[in-house]
This record gives structure tokens, C-alpha cells and sequence, in this order.
């Protein structure tokens, strides 16, 4: 099959079809992982830009992995580096990356749609790796390689989003994932953390958290940033991991089978999950990061090379 | 001997829309049987013929100024005011020292409660921190802990932001939200209505708007979020006005009035002074029409009180350095049968569905509120026909602050049963 798309700008443009065929791909570089000495030279020759705007070590190194594993030549540039600080505008430090001439450029940046108004000036392959509270595909995607990998039929599977819906631009990527493989989803948490419009991704809100995660099988926790706290979204930490936190006794499913735990990382331990939970073999929280190095390698080589 | 047999009343069935005459049969603490005729060797009997016997009256609205101003009030003398008029459930608002904004708070004066155990003592938490308007409590906790609503009463919540987000979390913990209305800015300094009596007697005055701006927002932020909103206190026509359009819409909220807005004007100032000085003011007549019409058509639904006691000493001299509030727990319910049974407003069932059915309703006390087989044994008995003086200097609140010493009312609770328990006989 042909590979139709330049950019991965967000999930909401790939097909159920070509989600899966980036998990087969993916899926291939996760088994491959496991062998040493790894190294490929499919892509060498191609040079990957890393433009994160907004400090991300994890996903930045793990983009940065995926080239080099599959032989490109990566740069990186974080905010400090890029000349956005010398006054210059975006638009022109943008437009003076393009004339550097790489072949793919992988951008986070805090405004919604920032990756889709650079692919309309540059030329490169341009790979969201997050912008603002709009999508961030490559996650979406290692999250479900997770879950395919875990054994789920993805026509037969409940996820339950918990917390931070508002802000997070995980929750929409992966649940229009979610929803183009046949899943359902439960969307649940404090209310005001839980937006008016959420209708737009097919879920089903549910409260209290406790029933949520009861008709679930995959329990996915999003990260709590402090600031929300700070803004009033809710009142304390203390009350957040006591009511919305995912702790020992709620994890258990009513035929004795424990559920999934997932978490985009990195975790505050004790707020949205018990830190007992963190490493319990029913956490797929330390995969998720090898599967997100597999399908980055997947997306990089697909964009690239075409499907 | 745990059995009680109230004989010959008139028995008030709020949830059933009626009244019967009927015996009430209780044993430990629960209501047992309803019929006419019963008799029980064993069970201690009332007689309460020309008597209504009805679900014990619930006060939503009282300060008992424990812990922190013990002088004032405490929750023994606040109890025993209770008793004495009448209510066998009470809600206290939070504006305490320090205020009941923390679980520990809570469980000391529920336990506090519990060893007094004369009505049932409900607690209201703190929407803010500190009641400083700026950080939402730990709502869930806090519920958690004991408490049944929320409210920053005393004060208005400024920010629009946090009562917008407290409104979207609390439905979570389905925690009421008790607003007192009363835009501060526009409030200011204000002692009393503005109109001619503030004029002539040159006090600073707290317009009807700083209430009727603050409702409209939050009648607009409670059809957004859907919350369990009460208006506690109103005062003014246009309030009832709002709340009955936006009800119309609706939205379920509810509110509650006091009977001093009921009964007295801003004109009462020149004769009662100080005692009279309360917040929201007392405004004029035409506002009292409109309340009383607002209980009548059913847009207000509950009748509380705003108990607010004070030492002798925060009440005297200077207006405009006393006090507000008036202590008013003893005599609220005839005070009530003034205002409105006396004028044909409502009839002792509705009368009951107000001040019993409808708070119980609000707060989800799904055992009282109703009398029924099965409900707690919370229950007032009331003779419509004894005449009392308000004597001010008999209190049992230690609140004497009072503009009501010696009126005659009529309509009198005799008895309050709590629990099964009489905590106050008929003489
Ligand atoms: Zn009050």
C-alpha cells in the first residue's frame, strides 16, 4: 500500500487502515529492539531536526533514538538554542530551518496547529510531537502498539481516560485512535477538568471515577500538572490522589482479572496513581516508552520512505 | 422506656400533600405506625389534641459561633434555642473562628454535637479557604468529613471564576452550594436600604442591586453548571423576579428567606435602632409583598432563619459600628405564622412543606423531612392557637440582640421530639 500522507500532523488524518499498518511496522521494530548490537542504516543519508519549544527530554530523546537507530543524523534544537529569545519571529526561525535542508523535522510547541502551519511553508516531512491542547500522534500511537501488544482486541476494549481531558492533548489523540480501531471509551475525573464539547471523541463521561474504571479494562491516567491546582481547577493534591487518584482497591475487575494501567509519563507518584501501582505487572507504564521508541522508528521510516 | 405515642393530633403528611387525624407511634428512635386509635401499653403518651404534629421543623440557616465565639453562641445554647423553637435539625454556617473550612474542623464539632445530642447539628463547610474568596476548599474531603453543604455565608464570593469551577466540581460530591448575594463593591460600607430613611437618617446605604446583580450571575453560572444552587436570605422583589424566570428555564435552584424580612421594613430602623440592623437590610414594602408572593407561587421554597446571635456589647452604641443580625432561633416559627399564616399567604401544610419537607429535600435528608413508617422520629408539635409575648430576657440563646421583644404571636411549637426523644414537652 502506498503511502499517502508527507506530514504525521495528528491522528485525526490517518485511517484505521494506516494506523495499522504503522502498529505492524511498529510492532516489527519492538521485536527487533530486543537485539544487540542494533543498527540500521535504512534511513541514513537523512537528516532529522528535533525543534522542541517546550522542554520534553522523554519524547525528545526518544524521536532522537528512532533516527539514529535507523541511521539518520539528528540535530536537536531546544527554545533556548532557537533564536525565538533574540527577538526574532517563529515565522523567520522557522524559514531559516528550511534552508538547512533536512529531510524531517519533529516539532512540539505550546500553540494548537503550530506543526500544520509550518508544513504550509517547509519543506520537510514535518512530525507533531505535540502542539498545545490539539494532538500528539506519535503517543496515540505507542499506546495502542502497547495495547495490541498486551494481547487487546481492540473491537472488544474499554478504555477509561481519567483526569486532566481539558488540557491533554494525549487524551484526543489516543482517543481518536481509540475510536478509528473499534474501542470504546469512558472519559471520567473532576468535573472541571472534564470539558464541555468532549461529545466531539465518541466517549461516554462517567462518574464517580470508581465506576469508570469498574466497566473498563484498560485504565489510562493522565498526568496532573501542579499549575491546575494552582488555577483552581481543583482544590488540592491531597484531595485530587485521594478522589481521582487510581489506588490499590480499585484496580481489581469484577472477574478477579486485574486491569491495565497506563500512563503517558512521567508519573507523579501518589497523585494520579499509588506508587505501589507504578511497577505492578499489570502496568504497562515502562513499555509504553520502548513501544514509543518503535513507533517512532515506524513513523520516521514511513514518512520518509513511504508505506 | 423507648416508646412514644403522640394522641389526637392533627397529623401534617407534607410528602403525601395532606393532613389526617391521626395517633404517631414511635419506638427507638424511629417513626412506627400512623392511624387512628392506636394504643400501646407501654409507650409514653402525648396528648396533642389541637395540636398539628408534623416532621420536626429544619432550620438551614444558623450561626452557632462555635468554636471561636463562645460568648455569642455555642452549640449547647444554640441547641437548646433550637429545641425550644421548635427545629429538631439545624445547619450551621461556617463562618466560625477559625471557620469550618478543614475536616478537622468538622469532626471536632460533629463529635462536640453528638455528646450535647439535643437536635441534630448539620455543618456547612467553607467554599473558600479561610473564607478569603480565593482558594476552593477540599470539598470532597470535607464532605467526606461530615459536612452536608457549602457556603461562604457573611460573605459573597467575589471571584466569578471560583464559584464557576466550585459550582462544575462540587456536583461531583453533590454538595449543595449555599450563596449569600451581595456584590461587595456596590455594597461598600452599606448599613441599610437605599432610599429615604438612609437619606433622612444620613447611614450609608446597600442597595437592592448589590443582591440583584450578584443573583442574576449566579442564576447565569447555575444554568451553566447544572449545580445545586440556594439563595440564602433574600431580600428584594427583583431577586425573586430573576429566580422565578430563570426557575421557568429550568434551573433548579432554591432559595430561602428569614422572617424578619418577612415582618419588618427599613423603616422599622427608627423605632428598633441597632436590633433591627441586619444583612441583607431590611428593604420596604413592596419587597415583602413580593417575597410573600414568591413563598405563594412556590419560587421560594424553604424558610430559615439567619440565627445570628451577639453579645450585648457588638449590638450597642454607634449604628454604624454594630453589629448585624438578629437572634431570632426561639420564635422563628411564629414569627413565620405571622407572616404568612396570619395573612392567608400559605396554610399549615405548606407551612410545614417549607420549613420541614423542602430543606430536608435540598440537603438530602432522605429520613426526615416527611412523617412516614420508617422515617427518623423527628417531629414538632405546634398549637395554632397559643398566644405568647415574645419576652427577649427568657431566651436561651445567649443572642439577645432582638427587635421582636414583646410582640404577641400566636402559633407556638409546644413540643420537639428528636430521635424519639422529647426534648421539649407540651406544659
Ligand atoms: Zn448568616
Amino acid at each position: 500500500m502506498e503511502w499517502k500522507h508527507k506530514h504525521l500532523l495528528g491522528i485525526d488524518q490517518l485511517s484505521g487502515e494506516e494506523i495499522k499498518i504503522l502498529l505492524e511496522k511498529g510492532n516489527q521494530y519492538r521485536n527487533w529492539l530486543e537485539q544487540s548490537p542494533k543498527k540500521l542504516t535504512r534511513l541514513s543519508g537523512y537528516y532529522l531536526i528535533n525543534l522542541f519549544f517546550e522542554a520534553s527530554t522523554r519524547t525528545r530523546v526518544s524521536f532522537e533514538m528512532a533516527g539514529k537507530l535507523l541511521g539518520m543524523e539528528v540535530v536537536n534544537f531546544t527554545n533556548e538554542l532557537s533564536s525565538l529569545n533574540k527577538g526574532e519571529s517563529f515565522r523567520d526561525t522557522v524559514r531559516t530551518l528550511a534552508r538547512m535542508k533536512a529531510d524531517a523535522l519533529v516539532i512540539r510547541h505550546r500553540s494548537s496547529g503550530i506543526p500544520l502551519y509550518i508544513s504550509q511553508f517547509l519543506p520537510f516531512h514535518i512530525i507533531n510531537a505535540g502542539d498545545g491542547m490539539r494532538e500528539h500522534p506519535t503517543q496515540a500511537l505507542l499506546d495502542l502498539l502497547t495495547m495490541k501488544r498486551d494481547g487487546i482486541d481492540f473491537t472488544r476494549n474499554t478504555v477509561a481516560i481519567i483526569g486532566d481531558i481539558l488540557h491533554s492533548r494525549v487524551a484526543r489523540s489516543l482517543s481518536i485512535g481509540l475510536k478509528k480501531l473499534g474501542s470504546q471509551i469512558i472519559f471520567s475525573g473532576p468535573p472541571t477538568l472534564i470539558p464541555k464539547g468532549i461529545e466531539v471523541l465518541e466517549g461516554q463521561v462517567i462518574y464517580p471515577v470508581e465506576e469508570a474504571i469498574r466497566q473498563a479494562n484498560v485504565v489510562y491516567l493522565l498526568r496532573i500538572q501542579k499549575e491546575r491546582q494552582e488555577a483552581g481547577f481543583f482544590p488540592s493534591t491531597k484531595e485530587y490522589s485521594h478522589f481521582f487518584g487510581l489506588k490499590e482497591n480499585l484496580k481489581n475487575t469484577n472477574n478477579g482479572r486485574w486491569k491495565k494501567i497506563m500512563h503517558p509519563g512521567p508519573v507523579n507518584r501518589g497523585l494520579e496513581i499509588d506508587s505501589s501501582l507504578v511497577e505492578k505487572e499489570s502496568s504497562l507504564i515502562e513499555e509504553q516508552v520502548s513501544c514509543g521508541l518503535a513507533i517512532r522508528m515506524a513513523v520516521l521510516e514511513t514518512l520518509i520512505l513511504g508505506g | 422506656m423507648n416508646k412514644l405515642l403522640i394522641k389526637n393530633g392533627t397529623v401534617i403528611l407534607p410528602q403525601k400533600d395532606r393532613t389526617i387525624e391521626a395517633d404517631v407511634l414511635i419506638d427507638d428512635g424511629v417513626i412506627v405506625q400512623i392511624e387512628p386509635g392506636i394504643n400501646d401499653g407501654k409507650a409514653e403518651v402525648i396528648n396533642a389534641s389541637g395540636c398539628l404534629v408534623g416532621p420536626g421543623f429544619i432550620n438551614i440557616h444558623v450561626h452557632f459561633r462555635e468554636p471561636g465565639e463562645e460568648k455569642k453562641e455555642d452549640l449547647l445554647s444554640g441547641s437548646r434555642a433550637a429545641i425550644k423553637g421548635g427545629f429538631t435539625s439545624v445547619l450551621c454556617m461556617p463562618n466560625t473562628r477559625p471557620p469550618i473550612d478543614s475536616p478537622l474542623v468538622i469532626s471536632y464539632l460533629l463529635s462536640r454535637a453528638r455528646e450535647i445530642g439535643l437536635v441534630n447539628v448539620f455543618l456547612t463547610a467553607a467554599i473558600s479557604l479561610g473564607l478569603e474568596g480565593k482558594a476552593m476548599t477540599d470539598v470532597g474531603l470535607l464532605k467526606n468529613a461530615g459536612a452536608i453543604a457549602l457556603s461562604d455565608d457573611g460573605k459573597c464570593v467575589k471571584d466569578s471564576l471560583l464559584l464557576y469551577r466550585l459550582m462544575t466540581y462540587s456536583k461531583y460530591f453533590h454538595m449543595p452550594i449555599i450563596l449569600h448575594e451581595e456584590d461587595t463593591d456596590i455594597a461598600g460600607e452599606g448599613q441599610v436600604n437605599e432610599g429615604k430613611m438612609a437619606f433622612k437618617m444620613g447611614y450609608r446605604s446597600l442597595p437592592k442591586v448589590a443582591e440583584d446583580s450578584i443573583i442574576a450571575r449566579d442564576l447565569v453560572l447555575a444554568h451553566s453548571t447544572e449545580a445545586l444552587v440556594h439563595f440564602t436570605h433574600l431580600s428584594t422583589a427583583m431577586s425573586v423576579k430573576l429566580i422565578e424566570w430563570f426557575q421557568g428555564q429550568g434551573v433548579k435552584v432554591s432559595s430561602d428567606v428569614t422572617p424578619h424580612h418577612l415582618l419588618l421594613d427599613d423603616q422599622s430602623i427608627l423605632q428598633y435602632g441597632n436590633q433591627a440592623k441586619v444583612k441583607p437590610p431590611l428593604r420596604d414594602q413592596t419587597d415583602i409583598v413580593a417575597l410573600k408572593e414568591g413563598i405563594q407561587r412556590g419560587v421560594i421554597k424553604i424558610l430559615a432563619s439567619d440565627h445570628a446571635p451577639h453579645t450585648h456589647e457588638d449590638k450597642e452604641g454607634d449604628f454604624n459600628e454594630a453589629a448585624f443580625g438578629i437572634s431570632n432561633l426561639e420564635i422563628a416559627v411564629p414569627l413565620y405564622a405571622k407572616a404568612l399564616i396570619e395573612d392567608g399567604i400559605i396554610n399549615w401544610l405548606d407551612f410545614w412543606k417549607l420549613l420541614s419537607f423542602n430543606p430536608a429535600q435540598f440537603l438530602g435528608l432522605i429520613k426526615k423531612g416527611s412523617l412516614e413508617t420508617g422515617m427518623d422520629a423527628d417531629i414538632t408539635i405546634l398549637d395554632p392557637d397559643t398566644h405568647h409575648e415574645v419576652k427577649v430576657n427568657e431566651f436561651v440563646s445567649k443572642g439577645r440582640n432582638c427587635p421582636f421583644d414583646g410582640w404577641q404571636l400566636k402559633g407556638w411549637p409546644v413540643a420537639t421530639i428528636v430521635n424519639g426523644k422529647i426534648m421539649m414537652r407540651p406544659s
